[in-house]
Order: C-alpha cells, then sequence, then structure tokens
C-alpha cells in the first residue's frame, strides 16, 4: 500500500512518480507528440485553476496542489507538513473522519495525497458523475478542516510507522533520507520530509490549526481537473463551491533562506544494521526547475548517465566492472536549489571507493568528450516515450500539468519543455555538468553495513 | 443549480448564466450559502471497454491484439504460459534467471547492444517469469514497433545463454535475493508460501536461494528454453494504437517461422503437498527496523468457480484502503502503515496472503487483529452497504487499470494463460456485482475458517514473548540460519 506516499522517499527508485523529465521527439519527423491542451484562470480569491478535457475514459482526476511542502515545516517540527497532509483526511465541520474515502473508493474512484518538498498534493479519480462531489469535498477540507485530538493521535502513530517502514525497515531508507540534510548547508530543505519520531511526537493539534490558516488559502493553491468534464459546468461549480473562501489579509509567509555557494568538499558516513550491501552517493547544488535553460540538459546529462541498461554508469558499473548492483543519477530540481544527484548501490566485496572512482569517470568523460548523436537521440526518445505513457491517463495528465505550473516555472512548461528538450545539444550538456559538477564542490555520502549485536534467541527471548 | 447538474453535456449557455449569478452573488451569500452535505452524484457514465481480438498462427501461437488509440504507443508482450512453477527441484530461480539472460546477448548481438537498440526505440526490454508464465515486452511509440518486435522475436527465439552472461546474471541474482529478503516482510510471505504450499512447485522461492541459484548451470538453461519457449506455449500480445490487420502482420512477420517442435510439452508438477512448517513460525531479523506479519491461507486455483467470489470476499478484506484489514490496523489504531491482503490464484493453487509491517512490540496486537478479521469475515455477514462500496472499487480499480497499454496487455495475459475466454474483461464488473452475501461466507467458512499460517519476522527480542503467550506452539527461526530450499526451511536435520 502506497497510500499518502511522501514522493521524496521515492529517490529510491531512479524516476520520481511525476515525471521530472520533459521529452520531446528526438524523431519529430517521424512523430509529433499531441500538446495539452488546457485552460487557465485564476478566481478573484487567488485560486489558481487549470483543467484539461480528455474524454478517452469516463473518469475525472480531481487534485489541489498547495504551494507549501516540508521546506515550509515549522522551527522543530520536521515533518509536519507531511502529518499535515494525512490528516486532510479527517474530519471537518461537513464532512466526517475518513469520508473522502467514502466519495471516492465506496464509488469506484480513488484517492491520494503527497509531500514533497515544495508542494503538497490532493488527487483524486472518480466516475465523471462525481466531479460535483469531490469539487465540494475539496472545497470543504480547504475552508473547515476540523481535526479532534484522537484523530490526531492516531493518524501521527500511522506517520511514525510510516518513518518506520521507509526509513528504518527499508534496508536503503536510511541512505536515501540522508541525501538532503547532508546536501545542504542552510536551506531548509536539509530537513527530511519525513522528519523525524522526535519532532512528530512534539507536534500538536494547535499547530495544525496554525499551519492550516497559514498556508491552506485559496491563494496559496492550484486545483487541477482532467478527463471527462463539460468545461463550462465545471467553471460553474468552481466558482460555487469555491469562489466564496475570502483571501486572507496576510501575506503568505516564504522561505528566504540562502543556500551558499559550497566551498569545499565534504564527506560523511551513515551506517545500517540490515542493508547487505554498501552505498555510495554523491551531489552537487543546482539552479532552480524554474531555470529550465538549464534544468533541461541537466535532466539530459542524467538520463545519458543513467537511464537504462545501456546508460554509461549502468555499462561501466553494473556491467563492465560489475562493482555496483544498481545505479543512478538524477537532476532533481525544486523550487529552491536542487541536486544533481548520483549514487551507487555496491555489489558484494566490493567497497563504495570502488564505485565512486567509476561514477566520478563516467561524469567527467561525459563532461568533457564527444557524445554521440545517436545516444543523444536516444535518450531523447526515451524520455518521450516515457511522458507519452504518463499522459495516457487523466490523473498523468494532472501530474504532467501541475509540475509544470507549481515546480518547471509556469503551466506553458508542460508543452514548452518538449520542443526545449528537441533542441538540447552536446555543448549544453558540457556547459551545466561543467559549471554545476564537475566544476563545482560535491556531498559524498558512504553507506555502510554495520555488523550486527546478539541475535534475539541468544538473549533468552525463546517463547 | 440542480438544473445544471443534471445536464452534464447539454445547455453550456444556462450553465455560464448560471455562474455569473452565483459568482455575483458570492460575497453576499459566502459561508452561509455552502452546501453542509455533499452534492449528489449525476448519472453513471458508461464504460467502453474494448474488444480483444485473437487469432491462432499456424504454428501454434496465440496472437490477441486490443485497441486503444488515442496516443500513439503500442505495448507488445511475449507471454509463455510457464513460469517459476516449472523449476526442477534443486533449481530454484531457473525460470527467472533464464527469462532475465533472453536479452543478454541474442542473434549476434551482445547485451549492451541489444538493451541501446531497445533504449533507441524509446523503452526497454522487461524480461520476468511469475509463477504460471515468463514475459518480455516493451512499450514504444507506433513508429518504432515493427524494430522492437523485431529485437523482441530474437530475444526470445535466438538467445545466447553465454557462460559469461549467466555467471553474471548469477551474481546479480544472489545479492538483489539478499536485498529483498532483508526486507521482513517479503521474507515473512516467502516462508508463508513455504507453509501453504510445502514441497509443491508454488512454495519454493521464484527467484531462487544462494544454493539454488550456485548450481543452476547454462545446460540448465538452455533444457528449460527449449522445453518451455515454443510457440504452442506462447501469446503476443499487442495493445495500444494497433488495428488486427497491422497486428496479424507483424506477428507473422516477427513469430510466423518459429518452429514448433514435435515433442510433447512437459507435464505442470503438483503445485502443493502438505505443508510442514508449524502454525505459527517466528524469525529473528536482528535489528530489523519493523516487524513483517504475514497470515495465509490456501485458496482454490484460477480457474475454480467460485474465483470471483474469492476475488470479492478479498477486497472486503483487505483489498484496497478502505478494506477491514487497513481499517482496523491502520485507521482505526494508527499500528501500521498499511495493511491489506491478496488472493493470488494459480493453475495448480491458490493462496490467501494478508500483510502488515509494524513496529516490533506492536506485532503480537497487529497478529490478534489480522487472525480476528479472517474469523470475522467466515462467521458474520458482510453488511450490504459495505459489500456495494468493496465492490464499487473493485470495479473501478480494474476500469483504470485497462487505461493504459500495459495495463491492458497484463490484464490480458493473466486470462490467456489461464485458457479463460478474454470476453471476461468485459464482463468483470457484472461479474462482481453478481456475488452474494450468502457465496460469500460460504467462501470464507470452506477456505478461511482452519487456522491460519503465520509468520512474523522481525527483531524477535521485542514480540517473541507477547506471541509465544498468546499461541505457546509458536516457533522461532534465526534469519541468518534458513534453509529456503527445504519446505521446512530449516537444514536437513530437523529440529535446530
Amino acid at each position: 500500500m502506497t497510500k499518502r506516499l511522501r514522493p521524496a522517499m521515492l529517490l529510491a527508485t531512479v524516476f520520481l512518480i511525476a515525471a521530472v523529465g520533459s521529452p520531446s521527439p528526438a524523431t519529430a519527423a517521424e512523430l509529433a507528440i499531441p500538446p495539452i491542451r488546457y485552460q487557465q484562470r485564476t478566481l478573484p480569491n487567488g485560486l489558481q485553476v487549470i483543467s484539461a478535457e480528455d474524454h478517452s475514459s469516463p473518469n475525472v482526476a480531481v487534485q489541489m496542489w498547495f504551494h507549501v511542502g516540508s521546506r515550509d515545516d515549522p522551527r522543530g517540527r520536521s515533518g509536519f507538513a507531511h502529518l499535515f497532509e494525512h490528516l486532510m483526511f479527517k474530519s471537518t465541520r461537513h464532512m466526517h473522519a475518513e469520508q473522502m474515502d467514502r466519495l471516492t473508493e465506496d464509488v469506484g474512484g480513488a484517492n491520494n495525497a503527497s509531500t514533497g518538498d515544495d508542494v503538497t498534493n490532493y488527487f483524486e479519480i472518480v466516475p465523471a458523475n462525481y466531479l460535483r462531489t469531490l469539487l465540494w469535498a475539496e472545497a470543504e477540507r480547504l475552508s473547515n478542516l476540523n481535526v479532534d485530538e484522537k484523530n490526531f493521535s492516531s493518524e501521527r502513530a500511522v506517520v511514525e510507522e510510516e518513518y518506520r517502514q521507509s526509513v528504518l525497515a527499508n534496508p536503503y531508507g536510511k541512505f536515501f533520507n540522508a541525501i538532503d540534510p547532508k546536501s545542504y548547508a542552510v536551506y531548509p530543505y536539509k530537513r527530511p520530509t519525513i522528519g523525524s519520531i522526535a519532532d512528530l511526537e512534539a507536534a500538536s493539534l494547535q499547530d495544525v490549526i496554525a499551519f492550516h490558516h497559514t498556508y491552506y488559502r485559496p491563494d496559496n493553491a492550484t486545483l487541477i481537473v482532467t478527463g471527462d468534464f463539460d468545461p463550462r459546468q465545471l467553471d460553474a461549480w468552481v466558482d460555487q463551491y469555491f469562489g466564496w473562501i475570502p483571501k486572507p489579509a496576510t501575506p503568505v509567509p516564504q522561505v528566504t533562506a540562502q543556500e551558499p555557494r559550497r566551498r569545499k568538499n565534504r564527506r560523511y558516513t551513515v551506517t545500517s544494521e540490515t542493508a547487505p550491501l554498501p552505498a555510495v552517493a554523491m551531489t552537487w547544488l543546482i539552479p532552480p526547475a524554474a531555470d529550465s535553460a538549464d534544468r533541461i540538459p541537466l535532466q539530459v546529462a542524467a538520463a545519458l548517465l543513467a537511464q537504462g541498461d545501456s546508460s554509461r554508469f549502468y555499462q561501466s558499473l553494473v556491467y563492465r566492472h560489475q562493482v555496483a548492483r544498481q545505479v543512478g543519477a538524477e537532476a532533481d530540481t525544486r523550487v529552491g536549489p536542487g541536486l544533481f544527484t548520483a549514487y551507487a548501490i555496491l555489489a558484494s566485496g566490493h567497497p563504495p571507493a570502488a564505485a565512486e572512482k567509476l561514477l566520478d569517470e563516467e561524469i567527467i568523460w561525459l563532461a568533457t568528450q564527444p557524445i554521440p548523436a545517436a545516444e543523444l537521440d536516444k535518450v531523447k526518445t526515451q524520455l518521450l516515450t516515457r511522458e507519452l505513457k504518463q499522459r495516457q491517463t487523466a490523473q498523468g495528465i494532472a501530474f504532467a500539468l501541475g509540475q509544470a505550473a507549481l515546480l518547471d516555472g509556469g503551466v506553458d512548461h508542460v508543452n514548452t519543455d518538449l520542443a526545449a528538450l528537441q533542441q538540447v545539444t552536446e555543448k549544453d550538456v558540457h556547459r551545466v555538468l561543467q559549471k554545476y559538477v564537475t566544476g563545482a564542490k560535491q556531498v559524498t555520502i558512504d553507506y555502510l553495513p554495520q555488523a550486527k549485536a546478539e541475535p534475539a534467541s541468544a538473549t533468552g527471548a525463546t517463547p | 443549480m440542480s438544473r445544471s447538474g443534471t445536464c452534464r453535456r447539454t445547455a453550456p449557455r444556462l450553465a455560464v448564466f448560471t455562474a455569473a449569478l452565483v459568482f455575483a452573488g458570492h460575497v453576499l451569500a459566502g459561508v452561509d450559502d455552502f452546501p453542509a452535505t455533499p452534492p449528489a452524484a449525476g448519472p453513471a457514465p458508461t464504460l467502453q471497454l474494448p474488444t480483444p481480438w485473437v487469432q491462432t498462427l499456424a504454428n501454434g501461437l496465440q496472437v490477441i491484439s486490443v485497441t486503444r488509440a488515442g496516443l500513439p504507443l503500442v505495448t507488445a508482450q511475449l507471454v509463455v504460459r510457464s513460469g517459476g512453477e516449472m523449476d526442477p527441484p534443486r533449481l530454484a530461480g531457473l525460470a527467472e534467471l533464464t527469462a532475465e539472460l533472453l536479452d543478454k546477448g541474442a542473434a549476434g548481438k551482445t547485451a549492451p547492444q541489444i538493451a541501446a537498440a531497445a533504449e533507441a526505440l524509446g523503452g526497454s526490454l522487461d524480461a520476468a517469469a511469475d509463477w504460471d508464465q515468463s514475459t518480455v515486452g516493451i512499450t514504444v511509440t507506433t513508429p518504432k514497433l515493427a524494430p522492437a518486435l523485431a529485437l523482441l522475436a530474437e530475444v526470445v527465439r535466438q538467445p545466447d545463454f553465454s557462460e559469461a552472461e549467466l555467471k553474471r546474471a548469477k551474481a546479480q541474482a544472489v545479492d538483489d535475493l539478499r536485498l529483498a529478503l532483508s526486507r521482513p516482510t517479503a521474507l515473512a510471505a516467502l516462508a508463508a508460501s513455504r507453509a501453504v504450499f510445502g514441497g509443491g512447485a508454488y512454495g519454493h522461492s521464484r527467484r531462487g536461494t544462494p544454493a539454488s541459484l550456485a548450481r543452476i548451470d547454462r545446460l540448465d538453461v538452455r533444457r528449460l528454453h527449449q522445453a518451455l519457449y515454443r510457440p504452442d506455449n506462447a501469446i503476443l500480445i499487442l495493445t495500444g494504437d494497433i488495428t488486427p490487420a497491422q497486428a496479424q502482420q507483424l506477428a507473422q512477420a516477427s513469430f510466423g517461422d518459429w518452429r514448433k517442435p514435435a515433442t510433447p510439452l512437459p507435464p505442470r508438477p503438483a503445485g502443493a503437498t502438505a505443508g510442514v512448517l508449524p502454525p505459527i513460525l517466528l524469525i529473528d531479523q536482528h535489528g530489523a527496523g519493523q516487524a513483517g506479519v504475514v497470515a495465509a491461507h490456501a485458496a482454490p486455483p484460477r480457474g475454480d468457480q467460485d474465483y470471483i467470489v474469492g476475488t470479492v470476499a478479498n477486497a472486503v478484506l483487505g483489498g484496497s484502503y478502505s478494506a477491514r484489514l487497513n481499517e482496523e490496523i491502520r485507521i482505526k489504531r494508527g499500528l501500521s502503515y498499511g495493511a491489506g491482503s491478496q488472493l493470488r490464484a494459480f493453475a495448480g493453487g491458490g493462496i490467501w496472503l494478508a500483510a502488515a509491517q509494524t513496529k516490533n512490540p506492536s506485532a503480537a496486537q497487529v497478529l490478534d487483529l489480522m487472525l480476528g478479521q479472517f474469523k470475522r469475515l467466515a462467521s458474520t455477514p458482510v453488511p450490504a452497504a459495505e459489500l456495494a462500496a468493496r465492490k464499487a472499487t473493485l470495479v473501478g480499480t480494474y476500469g483504470r487499470r485497462l487505461e493504459t497499454t500495459a495495463g491492458l496487455a497484463a490484464e490480458v495475459a493473466a486470462l490467456a494463460v489461464h485458457g479463460i475466454g478474454l470476453d471476461e474483461l468485459g464482463k468483470y464488473g457484472a461479474q462482481v456485482q453478481a456475488v452474494t452475501l450468502r457465496q460469500i461466507e460460504n467462501y470464507a467458512r470452506r477456505h478461511l475458517a482452519r487456522h491460519a499460517s503465520v509468520v512474523v519476522v522481525g527483531d524477535a527480542g521485542a514480540f517473541a514473548a507477547a506471541i509465544g503467550k498468546e499461541h505457546p506452539k509458536a516457533v522461532l527461526l534465526e534469519s541468518t540460519a534458513l534453509d529456503l530450499d527445504s519446505p521446512s526451511l530449516q537444514a536437513a536435520a530437523p529440529g535446530k
């Protein structure tokens, strides 16, 4: 079950759910990718509304994206934005706890939500005739949240189990969870989205009320509706259910921290009692996602390094040298400073240094040597195909729109990034890698299995 | 507003007018106008299900295509009607290893060349063995389909199975296995399968064991490939932006001259034999961050007439977020991030698996709740409203799985490998709706009322005593001392 999943934890896989890539037809003569035809408007109270019709199945996706994420966690409350996300499924003035499930799952739909560094999104897919019901429900929990102490405590326990499952019981959970805290010096991304048990325990119902009041307001939200609906009908319902919600007079607090340029390389060691194999990760600071002139070449670079079995990391570390079992690279761009990451999980009998050396070599080679045209064409085709696959469902289209609107610099990027990617050249890849990676300072994390203590049966715990 | 609410597609003029009216009034009306109850749904839309087209080539290869136009994408999947259940004794993991080796050198191309070719087409060849099937598939844009299918045919029909690639694949498989089994629930589920299927074909580790992987040689792989990868034991599935005529032409071009051997297909071994594990097994995985709690029951095979009844019963017990296991363990008590169950039905047997991960000290309580829910299903009728809701979830989820070319191919494959008519795709909703309370009760009494096979894996120091108190017959084993090749999970001398 991955309900109310936190996407940041999915770093363990090579790519995020909401595709970070912005593919384009490498072979446009053969195949034109149809643009997403979306509509956009803003209500007087500041709510942004984006919609796209698609009648290929009788479902409609409703998503609420809020411009708040774990970077906005209150002081001493790491993990709070995510805990709060869980509480949005509890009671409101007119809905009992879990009524959102009654309005979605029980009628053949589904719902979920996720919290990232910069955004929190709530998403439902329902048979098209439930659109109006869901718009009401989203407006209701935006304006009338009313969580009680009992629900707060039990849901906090769930989030603590989520922490244990994703960080403690997952052999590489501690590894991926260490990347942000070790990579940022001051920017609040340094606090992991999942938080810590101690900070979660310190959270109170009062914090919940204050957080909702501060960030859950129409001028800090984007409503996305895609799928089988009538646009005029949608406009009328949105006006009816969201239009009355007042826009607070106070501005939404913004993160003002500035991440300093790194002045030296840093190295950290993290240990695990359960990981069977060591791992190593390296990170570099990169510009915000809205800087698409750099973001897109960095995405191409990451794909050249690690997308698929023909990628450079895989061919070198996994196939030829056989020092690693799994490799990855990602241009993890965000609203604030992002990270370019490269990692490897080692093969039995090989130390992290063996992988680190080869990762370094491949990065330097890519940053300085000619890139065959066919290889560049390959990653563009891969990214295009991945994007098309995502666009098969209303939910996938809505995620693409949200990603573009809230993270990648504007909703128009959902289409323009495809064209931009097509234009990426060897020179672009060299430029961004030399500027942000090979010419900059890196953080390296070694992840080492640690000898286990005495097993339980030896201490007399036998039943 | 109720007027326009019922005319979803008509009267746009009216809708605009209404909207303007509401909007102009919102300052005055404000919060008091916001309805206190959710607005009712409009009339239900109808789901258009695609119709599969089926044909058999002269060599026995079944070709199935389903048109789902819209985006220029096609999923191509070659499915062999045999998988891990055909692993010979002592060679656990052979079918999986064979599938994985298909694209590691074939028809004069090396492994890196094949990967580069597939990825240049925008996809990747994904090969794996499941129970009852082995598949190789790729999803590409339509202009890339013909070369993708040619590549697919090469790896299926002319794999090298070179010594060097086998060695590489075995080393990777051993590490992957270690990684997988370091997760408490994965190890618990493997042990629970042993409890249910004993020494039968579905009881062993489909990904092999360190010992079995070490024993596998090139000849074993060749033999399995020769015996099972043949046109009269295979299905080619093409879903997406493709017509039946195109599918037939492409299938003929890539697989038309694939010769069917004269020898008969090897028989399928027995799926299950009597299990020898204790009913409550605890496995100590020292330092584990959580305990994996699993309870299992034997289930009838896929061909059983009550399969759909079982599916609906599982939807009530643990098939979704709102199902009972998650309701009791997560929502009400905050004991886990997620609890659920699955019904897996194979050609020669089946299994019910309920699972949850929880902090080590809560394992006894979670186990108690889990067993309680199995009992409740067998002893108390499911309330009608709950049943209707879970049926809706089941039908909705099924419909959405068919929205992608890959999901559609997987559902078609699941029917086809078991020889079930493809018209079931369209009948699924009606079949689910037809299941009665009485049928679920009978099913649960027949299959879920006996003692479950329980396995708990985790830091046993935190739960062994509590579970032992409730279940005095519980047996504790060390994760480091397990023999995964043995139905008893213990090396030759039984009883540790």
